[in-house]
């Protein structure tokens, strides 16, 4: 869903975008497959846990990571819980006061849960759940991943999932110790170290790409004002092995099958190029917070 | 419940695309998984529909699929109170919300919050607006039990009930989901087979002009995988199709005897 209703076009730009799209050459210059230029910032909130910023063009979101101890759900006890929420806030664009923001704040969370929790039985998880557990049955901790919109030119979806993987590069969860010689059915006693600090592993956290389909051609990273002359939208995460990790198709027209398999190759192809790039932007942040 | 006696036949397979038998190459912990209602992997439950199922709406349907049963009602075109703006194309309203009795634990309704959104995209692609502009068309789904692969079951009984309402549309939409059980997909889950799902696809789909209205996977799927599983889907959907569009005829040929 794009933020339909800002972006007043005449007649002139919908074809200029149009037929520039079906030219291989975008308003900005780029070709169909090509992502603006990423910023990645890590350790922006230094009360989270991990935190990062991702700026995508002219879309801006942060992420942030808190973790707290909780109580593993009694349908999985050796796994930790995991919560997103995006919020859009009203910097973002004006309608989103209020409950204005909702509808799309609960399908981008509702995207991104889909795309790094996997399925209910935890399979296929961009995030190692088990790693979360602290004492099995018992403790562990609750990761909750908030996502905030501060300024959305298009593609927001993409913007939060790299923003989120950048996070949880950047997240320490605290080392716990447990007091021994507990009885069997109490909450132990845990001790939060504030030293020492486990890195995440994020090898597994998949990459999202969204392709939008304007008139016969696909093109990856719209702005939104390519969005609005979109048909459909179809979002893909994928994940380092080249597997498909979440999908969801974002409304708009019907689409051929076939054309949902070449997207799905398409998607695959530009993806390696984004996990690469956004692995180095994610290094690079993470060493001018350290020197910082 | 069954049909009446003479009508179409109301089970449906898709044809197995790989058209070989599946090697029982099970993980460890895997077992031979024996489908509670003792279906084949690529059996779907039996389709029952009915429209006219409420004489207040302008359009209704009730369908049942085993164990899930739903009801949807359709009103409008009419004025709505929600929309400001003008607008010369007509707006869609979906809503879906369970019964409290309608899970196995009172109160219990899977993560439904998004199906109202899911239920609007799956339909927005294939109803008309064009045709009924400043107005607005409300869907309400109401699951009475749920027995697994709600949404899809939710996707197929609106398309019934807008038909039966008479808002135009490109063509019926149908809608089946896969679940991936280790390396088995069966179609149509349970409510059981969902909870030991390693992944699902499900996809809504109009029959007669081969589009994808509405598509989303979770877990993890090989490419390879998704297309063996998109291709089972659109066969399902392809049949239940036919099912819908004889349930139609079968309603507009009684209200005319």
């Amino acid at each position: 869903m794009s933020v339909e209703g800002m972006v007043g076009l005449s007649e002139g730009e919908k074809e200029f975008i149009k037929g520039g799209i079906a030219q291989d050459l975008r308003s900005d210059g780029r070709k169909r497959h090509t992502y603006r230029p990423i910023y990645v910032e890590t350790g922006v909130i230094p009360q989270a846990n991990g935190s990062a910023r991702v700026r995508l063009g002219a879309t801006d979101v942060i992420a942030s990571v808190k973790g707290e101890l909780g109580k593993p759900s009694s349908l999985q006890p050796d796994k930790g819980k995991v919560a997103i929420f995006v919020d859009c806030s009203p910097t973002a664009a004006p309608m989103f006061e209020g409950r204005g923001g909702e509808d799309l704040s609960a399908e981008l969370s509702g995207a991104l849960q889909r795309c790094l929790l996997g399925s209910k039985s935890g399979a296929g998880a961009g995030i190692d759940l088990s790693s979360l557990v602290v004492v099995e049955g018992k403790v562990c901790w609750d990761l909750y991943i908030d996502g905030l919109v501060v300024s959305a030119d298009g593609n927001v979806l993409d913007a939060l999932g790299a923003a989120i993987k950048a996070a949880l590069s950047n997240t320490g969860i605290p080392r716990v110790n447990v007091a021994a010689g507990a009885a069997n059915d109490d909450q132990p006693e845990v001790d939060i170290s504030d030293e020492e600090f486990l890195q995440f592993d994020t090898s597994g956290v998949p990459v999202i790409v969204t392709l939008t389909k304007v008139g016969k051609h696909y093109i990856v990273d719209a702005t939104s004002e390519e969005e609005s002359q979109m048909s459909s939208a179809v979002s893909i995460s994928i994940n380092r092995q080249g597997h498909i990790c979440g999908m969801t198709k974002r409304g708009g027209l019907g689409l051929d099958p076939s054309v949902i398999l070449d997207m799905v190759s398409v998607a695959n192809f530009v993806s390696r190029q984004l996990f690469d790039k956004l692995d180095s932007e994610i290094s690079a942040a993470e060493a001018d917070e350290d020197e910082s | 419940m069954a049909a009446k006696p003479g009508a179409a036949s109301t089970t449906y397979s898709p044809i197995d695309p790989t058209n070989k038998t599946r090697p029982s190459i099970f993980t460890g912990s895997d077992v031979d998984w024996l489908r509670p209602d003792s279906r084949a992997f690529q059996q779907c439950r039996p389709a029952f529909f009915r429209t006219g199922a409420v004489n207040s709406a302008a359009g209704s349907a009730y369908a049942e699929f085993g164990n899930t049963k739903v009801i949807v009602s359709v009103f409008g075109p009419r004025e709505s109170k929600k929309a400001m703006m003008y607008s010369d194309i007509g707006r869609l309203n979906c809503n879906v919300s369970y019964t409290t009795f309608a899970a196995p634990v009172r109160g219990q309704g899977s993560d439904h919050k998004e199906f109202s959104s899911m239920l609007h995209k799956a339909l927005e692609g294939v109803i008309i607006v064009e045709t009924f502009p400043k107005t607005t068309v409300d869907v309400f789904a109401l699951v009475l039990e749920s027995g697994g692969s709600d949404l899809p079951v939710v996707v197929s009984c609106a398309s019934l009930a807008l038909a039966d309402a008479g808002i135009m549309m490109y063509d019926l939409v149908a809608s089946v989901s896969v679940s991936c059980l280790g390396k088995n997909l069966l179609i149509d889950p349970v409510l059981e087979e969902e909870s030991y799902q390693d992944g699902s696809l499900m996809i809504a789909c109009m029959p007669s002009r081969y589009e994808v209205t509405q598509l989303t996977v979770t877990g993890e799927w090989s490419t390879s995988k998704f297309n063996e599983a998109m291709q089972l889907c659109l066969d399902a959907s392809a049949k239940l199709g036919e099912i819908m569009r004889s349930c139609l005829k079968e309603a507009a040929s009684a209200t005319q005897e």
